[in-house]
């Protein structure tokens, strides 16, 4: 049984939500349509409930050399009040576990936005590594007490504007604050940050307090904005996803660094992690895989990309899509592949299979759609 | 065109009354010993934004329940099945460019073929209305 999202009821009965579920949880699809949507969040603002991702409260002397261990990134370089930037934790063979962002409140205050279907494989994964090493550190998670919804798009300034809330403009890409109030309700965490590629803010309240932010946003111009939109924003920006991009079998999944996940990750000076020597390996041996970007052409503009459809040059299978979809602003079939390294050539073309006939496509770096993403 | 409103999981699908129906979601309407085929409204639905379609081909032979396209949405592929046996006649190109036609109007402009029946009494094998509105309330559940 799927655990129904924070705002349930009021995606039901409000806002007419469509459901589905995703990780594990009965969260909304679209409420319109995801095309429709998809182009909102592109041009205007967008709200997303994302309160289905884990959220996990980090506290002692030690959370900084438990990061340290678990993710691939250097966490100590992260200062108060900001985002440490996406990173990865990684298995033995180098193969993800997850992708996540730490938050630093302070040295000893830390949270980590994990990803739904993960959380409770990372809050075990956490526990181990705190015991094994003896850590001090206290993990809880929070994830059933606050709601958190991600408010998306190149008008989200004039947004938050309206609702009172103009302060939060100041905020920096992956720079937030902590109990603040916006349209009169109790925010627990705002950032500057999303998954879109567009400027936007991610909120964690109450979900009562929720409801009423979210009604201010409506009322300020805002849309909601479903999940399958989520997945179609993120294909287009080369984002990854657990199970398509990255999954921790490494005969299903290449290492890492062939994910070419970019954002500074992985910080090479930085010793002692978990997966280190395999990263290390592959990074000395080279990859065999890159995931690279594919747009059809005009022609194929319609011919829909499906994870595990093989991708052909001449008669060579030089790889595999792992995500894909139509994008709605560029009108054209897109998604994500794994190629053969020696065959990963920006501006070169490719066949992709599809029940039998070949379709062609070109491979392109990410992101797909041009100018983002925007960072303030 | 009449039709009626059903609920099923909460939601609302129209059902055309002078049309015949599969199991598999696909509306048949019979024009001069011809069937015109399309997807019903509650199929656009549970497939959400149809973004794609492969059509058969004109002068294709086909048998009654068999794939013989395939809808691309958002998020899945779904085949399309053949109401009824026979010949293909015409196929709605228009969609190659403008697959949201099925989702906005799926039993006008979204039609998808026109087969001319081999074998008439395959189209009062079809689900009635009605029928075809049990269906999908029972699959709801």
């Amino acid at each position: 049984m799927a655990i129904k999202t924070h705002l349930w009821e009021f995606h039901v009965k409000e806002l007419g939500a469509t459901l589905g579920e995703f990780g594990g949880w009965e969260v909304p699809m679209l409420y319109t349509s995801s095309m429709e949507e998809h182009n909102i969040v592109r041009t205007s603002v967008g709200i997303f409930d994302v309160s289905h991702m884990g959220r996990i409260k980090l506290t002692g002397p030690d959370v900084v050399p438990l990061f340290q261990k678990i993710y691939t990134k250097d966490i100590s370089k992260t200062k108060e009040y900001w985002m440490s930037g996406p990173t990865m934790a990684l298995n033995e063979y180098a193969r993800v576990k997850d992708d996540e962002m730490p938050y630093k409140v302070s040295d000893e205050e830390w949270y980590v936005v994990a990803n739904a279907p993960y959380r409770e494989k990372m809050l075990k994964h956490f526990d181990e590594t705190i015991k094994k090493y003896g850590f001090k550190v206290k993990v809880e998670d929070i994830t059933f007490k606050t709601a958190m919804i991600a408010v998306q798009g190149p008008k989200v300034e004039e947004v938050f504007e309206k609702i009172g809330a103009g302060w939060a403009n100041d905020l920096h890409t992956l720079e937030f604050r902590v109990n603040e109030e916006i349209a009169g309700q109790k925010v627990f965490l705002i950032s500057r940050s999303g998954w879109t590629g567009e400027d936007g803010f991610e909120i964690w309240a109450e979900p009562k307090a929720m409801v009423e932010i979210y009604r201010a946003l409506l009322k300020a111009g805002a849309k909601p904005v479903g999940i399958i939109s989520r997945d179609t924003l993120r294909i287009e920006m080369g984002y990854v996803l657990g199970g398509h991009e990255y999954e921790e079998d490494p005969t299903k999944f290449p290492p890492a660094l062939c994910i070419r996940y970019g954002l500074g990750a992985i910080t090479w000076s930085k010793r002692g992690f978990i997966g280190e020597e395999a990263l290390r390996a592959c990074r000395r041996e080279g990859c065999r895989w890159i995931r690279v970007g594919i747009r059809m052409t005009k022609k194929h503009a319609r011919a829909i990309l499906r994870q595990g459809y093989p991708v052909y040059v001449e008669d060579q299978v030089v790889g595999w899509i792992t995500s894909g979809t139509y994008s709605p602003y560029l009108k054209r079939a897109v998604g994500q592949a794994y190629i053969d390294s020696r065959y990963a050539i920006f501006g070169e073309y490719v066949e992709v299979e599809i029940r039998g006939k070949r379709y062609k496509g070109k491979i392109f770096d990410f992101p797909l759609v041009p100018g983002r993403p925007v960072v303030k | 065109m009449s039709t009626i409103e059903f609920e099923a999981k909460g939601k609302k699908y129209l059902v055309r009354t002078d049309v015949k129906y599969t199991k598999t979601d696909e509306w048949a309407k019979k024009e001069n010993g011809k069937v015109r085929e399309g997807i019903t409204d509650y199929a656009q639905k549970e497939l959400k934004d149809i973004v794609g379609i492969e059509l058969p081909e004109v002068g294709q032979e086909v048998k009654k329940g068999e794939a013989i396209g395939t809808l691309e949405s958002v998020k899945s592929t779904a085949d399309l099945y053949a109401a009824v046996s026979g010949k293909v006649v015409e196929v709605n190109e228009r969609l190659l460019d403008e697959p949201e036609l099925l989702n906005k109007d799926p039993y006008g402009e979204g039609w998808i073929v026109v087969i001319e029946m081999s074998d008439p009494k395959e189209f009062d094998e079809l689900l009635t209305p009605e029928q075809y509105i049990e269906k999908c309330k029972k699959e709801a559940h």
